[in-house]
């Protein structure tokens, strides 16, 4: 793609670089061959690329300046500045160089250009409003584009005919044809740079750009068609001709069609088996559908059309495989190369009109072509809607119908058709050329200006950019169903029923062939649009400088409780969240020494000099139900912060010595001396410790109980507050380890979090350089750790996927717990913290195993295997270590007491 | 799902019977925009799913195959028998529906008359919303509590057959307990301290749903004018 970027400019200023060969040549050869030159200059070696690029450039330069003024951008459209532009350019350029020398080339724009604006366009496509609304656009694009085209063309030959147009216009009604082929034709690129900036309302948008998209089929075949009947000369034109004429619309577009659906078929597919090389996904996508598009070129098919499709086909899939860096790139790199590819064209649009000998003027005719083709536009979109209100279910009002057929606005493609003509066949090429070249430009210019204040005049149902709420897409999934259903019990095989029949299709059998196993089984539109929210909720959070209470507090705590799910749900969080930084070792952030020394610093000084925010946040957060004590409960946490970190520095340096001894039993022994030590330093030094983590449960046991005598609807905060405070969840976790291990055998989540501390620190520096783990932990274990837990890791990863639910599923049971199981659990817990709260955080003989298991090398893969759960953890502290540092912590420092 | 041919006839029979013609009249009475055919072909509909019965019952709503996957089935299945859709009380499921009934519930899906008035429209769209959010509220206590919410997120996300029923299970009420949170800033409710929201009211729910277009969503194709060309 950076290539075809490269090559853009390259036809139309291969003339440019000619002339400036001479100038330069001499410079370069100029210099004696046997020397060591210190400095050459070698401009013709790079001058093609260069001028592409300054023209890229000049035009987003441009671009620039024209949107430093808001108001000259809100009133006039970006594509008629350009324009604008492109003629002071050209004249310029035709000043000094006393020639026109830039034009905008067919090659270039139909393989270079074109492509990246339809590619943006079809995948970015609003898919459930353009199928909602696909029988409106197909009418107007196949039926309003022959209608205009042979209206004009047949009225222009009438023109013609009664003489108003003059004699030295040498062409028929066949040429007339043509030209009405490829003049009647809406622009996609002048129809999205206008309408983008107009925003009227989703459905009339829709219709008139996917009316764009769509009826590049009929006219690339009603152009194919009329020319070679033209080359053919009239009369030669027999019978079959006409319908093959006919056959070929079905040919073109359905092949076109079909060729971008198999692109995005095999697109979907490939983007499967990324995984582990996910910096080319961004690449894959551009690359499969350019290839749609050159091969649908090739076959001379659609290939609008057929990377429309593709574009639309693969997006669900690709979105679900790719990791989110790659979605976020291929976002980007499509917007920009699409701005890119429509700045160049209208600027290069203005350039080429400069070029005055290639046209000529014929007023009868320029005039005669801008009155039919608004004329018939008006009237073919008139007809049409009165058809189509009788079917559709919101009819087009008066008003719609007056921006649509405003709205026909005719463009490059126009243009690049109507250069490409054999002026040998058709004589009156040069007259065409001009009209065209004033047509775009009274379209663009006149209609683009005027479109905005018409809109604003009649009153356009505006699209309302609401964000949209996780209330509506239930509603609207829930109408979905409900209509498929009324549908079926009344017995009508209607729209509702097609797309739900489809809908399953796509669970049952699309879906699991095309995306990895670990995207469809948690792909669900509902949860997408909740993640969304939440994530755009932690933005704004953290935008607010993380502690403030926004309008939006309802909202806050349920930030992190997706924060709990998404560490369930591994698999989801492996690809949502840069997975690829940590997990794919060789791809983009595997650099992670200064910095990350950086932030272990920074994380040691947060971590023990700071009261932690996620706390406070907490606490505020959960204000409304925890009101009266959070203060109070702030203050004793940061004594407690306090007493820790003393406590911390006294043991370092006087439990250095005694934690040399074998493996397995350090920690026992450590907390036990710890004790022991920490008991006589300070008067109340037990409590500090313990409470550092026993208080956070005794906090976390209170909200609950307070919660309990609640009603159900308090299980929200209360949910919430589990994630908020990690340590909750710790503790809840290690809770019910100790329950289950003895229960269910097979259960990974609980035997994950004791060892994935060691696997996190193998990772991030910071946890390894946390005090006390330095102190449990044997200098042995390190070494022995890192191998074979990479080793397991990575096993793990690729496991992961291919593994069958199991791992994916049961933390969320676990770690998360509906309402039910919970209101057990919480009975429960109250009694486990008072009776004995360390036996409650005493690895549970598994997880000692487990820890032992560590050192035995590889000796138990299948459970590290499992340990899926603390990538995701991992993932989470890796890519943004001040919030989420403050869980693992945690959690380590649980380790360390034990 | 065309109409068997025994009972065509039999629909045929009966149509120059007294029972055809009472059923008109009621139909007519009560959803005066049904025109003949639509009500024609309706009552062919509703002869087939209740076997040539005058009523229809729940269980005959299992002969409607197409329905099997739908994961609001039981839902909507209810939705036909509930007495607050019916208009015949205030809760309680009906045991089982005439045609008239049936009418009634497939008049929730009519398309918006254009010749409405705003505030006839504004009623017409209460109506709609107010049987979706029977729907929602199962017990009909007025309010959609969390539990109902998670039930019916609950229901949704079973769609997908490759959704494990833990995950789903565990996501449902964090996703319920947001979108009551939301619901409740969106109908403005005023935040108290000590009490977080409970549960959404009918008003708070016509408010969710500011922004979009219902006339475009809950109507069935089959219902409109072109009906007859079917």
């Amino acid at each position: 793609m950076l290539r075809a970027a490269l090559l853009l400019l390259w036809l139309p200023l291969a003339g440019a670089g000619a002339t400036d060969k001479p100038t330069q040549e001499p410079v370069s050869l100029g210099e004696p061959p046997p020397g060591l030159a210190l400095f050459r200059w070698q401009w013709h070696e790079v001058e093609a690329p260069y001028l592409v690029a300054l023209w890229i450039l000049v035009a987003s330069l441009a671009k620039i300046v024209f949107h430093l003024s808001r108001k000259v951008t809100s009133l006039v459209p970006e594509s008629c500045l350009l324009i604008l532009l492109g003629l002071v350019l050209g004249g310029i350029v035709l000043a000094v160089a006393k020639k026109a020398e830039y034009q905008l080339e067919p090659g270039t724009f139909f393989l270079f250009l074109l492509p990246p604006i339809v590619l943006d366009s079809g995948y970015f496509m609003p898919s459930r409003l353009f199928f909602d609304n696909l029988g409106a656009i197909l009418t107007y694009a196949v039926v309003g584009t022959l209608w205009n085209a042979f209206t004009t063309g047949v009225a222009l030959w009438g023109l013609q005919q009664a003489g108003f147009v003059g004699p030295r216009v040498q062409a028929g009604l066949l040429d007339f044809l043509l030209f009405g082929s490829l003049i009647s034709a809406v622009d996609p690129v002048a129809v999205l740079a206008v309408f983008e900036e107009v925003h009227v309302n989703e459905t009339l948008f829709i219709i008139v750009f996917g009316e764009s998209l769509l009826n590049d089929a009929v006219t690339v075949v009603l152009y194919k068609v009329c020319n070679s009947f033209v080359e053919m000369g009239s009369a030669n034109v027999q019978a079959t001709d006409y319908l093959k004429g006919v056959a070929s619309l079905f040919v073109v577009s359905l092949g076109g069609a079909a060729v971008g659906l198999v692109f995005a078929f095999l697109l979907a597919l490939t983007t499967r088996f990324t995984k582990r090389v996910r910096i080319i996904e961004p690449l894959l996508v551009f690359l499969l559908a350019y290839a749609a598009y050159l091969t649908a070129e090739m076959a001379s098919l659609s290939a609008i059309l057929a990377v429309t499709m593709c574009g639309l086909g693969c997006k669900k899939y690709v979105e679900a495989n790719i990791s989110h860096k790659s979605r976020t790139a291929v976002k980007y790199t499509m917007k920009t190369l699409a701005s890119c590819a429509e700045t160049v064209i209208f600027m290069l649009l203005g350039i080429s009109a400069v070029d005055s000998s290639k046209w000529a003027w014929d007023s009868g005719l320029v005039l005669g072509t801008l009155f039919f083709i608004l004329f018939f536009r008006a009237l073919g979109v008139v007809l049409q809607t009165w058809v189509l209100n009788q079917f559709r279910l919101v009819p087009l009002d008066k008003i719609d119908q007056v921006v649509m057929s405003y709205g026909g606005l005719r463009g490059a493609v126009a243009f690049a058709l109507v250069i490409l003509l054999d002026r040998t066949k058709v004589p009156a090429k040069d007259y065409f050329v001009a009209t065209t070249i004033v047509v775009v430009f009274f379209t663009v210019i006149v209609q683009g200006l005027t479109i905005k204040p018409l809109v604003k005049w009649l009153r356009v149902k505006r699209s309302d950019h609401h964000k949209p709420t996780l209330n509506q897409e239930l509603h609207e999934h829930t109408f979905d169903h409900i209509l498929a259903a009324v549908e079926d019990v009344v017995g009508h095989h209607g729209y509702h029923y097609w797309r739900d029949r489809w809908e399953q299709f796509d669970k049952k059998y699309l879906s699991q062939l095309l995306m990895r196993r670990s995207a469809y089984r948690i792909r669900d539109q509902i949860w997408d649009v909740y993640y969304r929210l939440n994530i755009r909720d932690a933005i704004s959070f953290v935008d607010q400088g993380g502690h403030v209470l926004s309008s939006t507090g309802l909202s806050l705590p349920s930030m992190p409780s997706r924060n709990s799910v998404a560490e369930t749900s591994v698999t989801n969080l492996l690809r949502e969240s840069g997975s690829g930084a940590c997990l794919d070792l060789q791809v983009i952030d595997t650099v992670r020494s200064g910095r990350d020394r950086e932030d272990a610093v920074m994380h040691h000084l947060l971590c023990g000099g700071l009261y932690k925010p996620r706390r406070r946040y907490k606490a505020s957060c959960g204000r409304h139900f925890i009101s009266e004590d959070a203060q109070e409960r702030q203050d004793k946490e940061v004594f407690q912060q306090n007493m820790k970190r003393r406590l911390e520095s006294f043991k370092s340096t006087k439990h250095n010595i005694c934690f040399t001894k074998s493996k397995p039993r350090p920690r026992k022994t450590g907390h036990k001396k710890k004790d022991g030590v920490a008991n006589p330093e300070a008067t109340n030094g037990k409590p500090p410790r313990d409470l550092g983590f026993q208080d956070t449960g005794a906090v976390i046991l209170t909200v609950e109980s307070e919660e309990e005598e609640e009603s159900d609807s308090s299980e929200t905060e209360k949910e919430d507050d589990e994630g908020i405070i990690f340590v909750a969840r710790a503790t809840s976790e290690v809770l019910q380890e100790g329950k289950v291990s003895g229960s269910l055998e097979v259960c990974p989540s609980p035997r994950i979090i004791p060892p994935s501390p060691t696997c996190a620190e193998k990772e991030l520096p910071w946890k390894s350089g946390q005090g006390d783990l330095a102190v449990y932990v044997s200098s042995e274990t390190t070494k022995i750790v890192p191998v074979d837990m990479q080793t397991g890791w990575n096993q793990s990863i690729s496991s992961l996927e291919s593994l069958a639910s199991p791992p994916c599923t049961q933390p969320p049971t676990l770690t998360r717990l509906p309402p039910h199981p919970l209101g057990m659990e919480e009975t429960q817990l109250p009694l486990d913290m008072s009776s004995d709260p360390r036996s409650s955080f005493a690895f549970p003989p598994s997880l000692a195993k487990a820890g032992r298991s560590r050192s035995e090398s590889s000796a138990d893969l299948p459970q590290q295997q499992e340990l899926q759960p603390l990538m995701g953890h991992k993932d989470h502290t890796h890519l943004s270590p001040g919030t989420a540092n403050s869980h693992w912590c945690i959690q380590f420092n649980r380790g360390g007491r034990l | 799902m065309g109409v068997s041919h025994s009972s065509k006839e039999a629909w045929e029979r009966e149509s120059r019977s007294d029972f055809w013609w009472t059923q008109i009249q009621e139909g007519f009475r009560s959803q005066s925009d049904f025109n003949w055919d639509q009500i024609k072909q309706l009552h062919q509909r509703f002869r087939l799913l209740s076997g040539d019965q005058p009523t229809i019952r729940p269980e005959n709503f299992d002969y409607v195959l197409d329905l099997e996957f739908n994961p609001i089935r039981s839902r909507i299945v209810r939705a036909f028998f509930d007495n607050r859709n019916l208009g015949k009380g205030t809760s309680g499921l009906a045991e089982e529906i005439g045609f008239e009934d049936f009418l009634t519930i497939i008049s929730y899906f009519k398309p918006l008359r254009s010749h409405f008035s705003k505030e006839e429209a504004e009623l017409y769209r209460r109506e709609k919303l107010r049987f979706l959010f029977h729907m929602y509220d199962e017990d009909g206590d007025g309010v959609i509590t969390l539990q109902e919410y998670r039930r019916v997120v609950e229901d949704l996300l079973s769609a997908n057959p490759q959704v494990e029923r833990a995950w789903v299970r565990s996501i449902a009420n964090s996703i319920a307990c947001r979108a009551l949170k939301e619901a409740a800033r969106v109908s403005g409710h005023p935040r108290q301290e000590d009490q977080p929201y409970q549960a959404i009211t009918f008003e708070d729910f016509v408010k969710t749903w500011q922004g979009i277009d219902l006339e475009v969503k809950m109507r069935v194709n089959f219902l409109n004018q072109e009906a007859a060309a079917l």
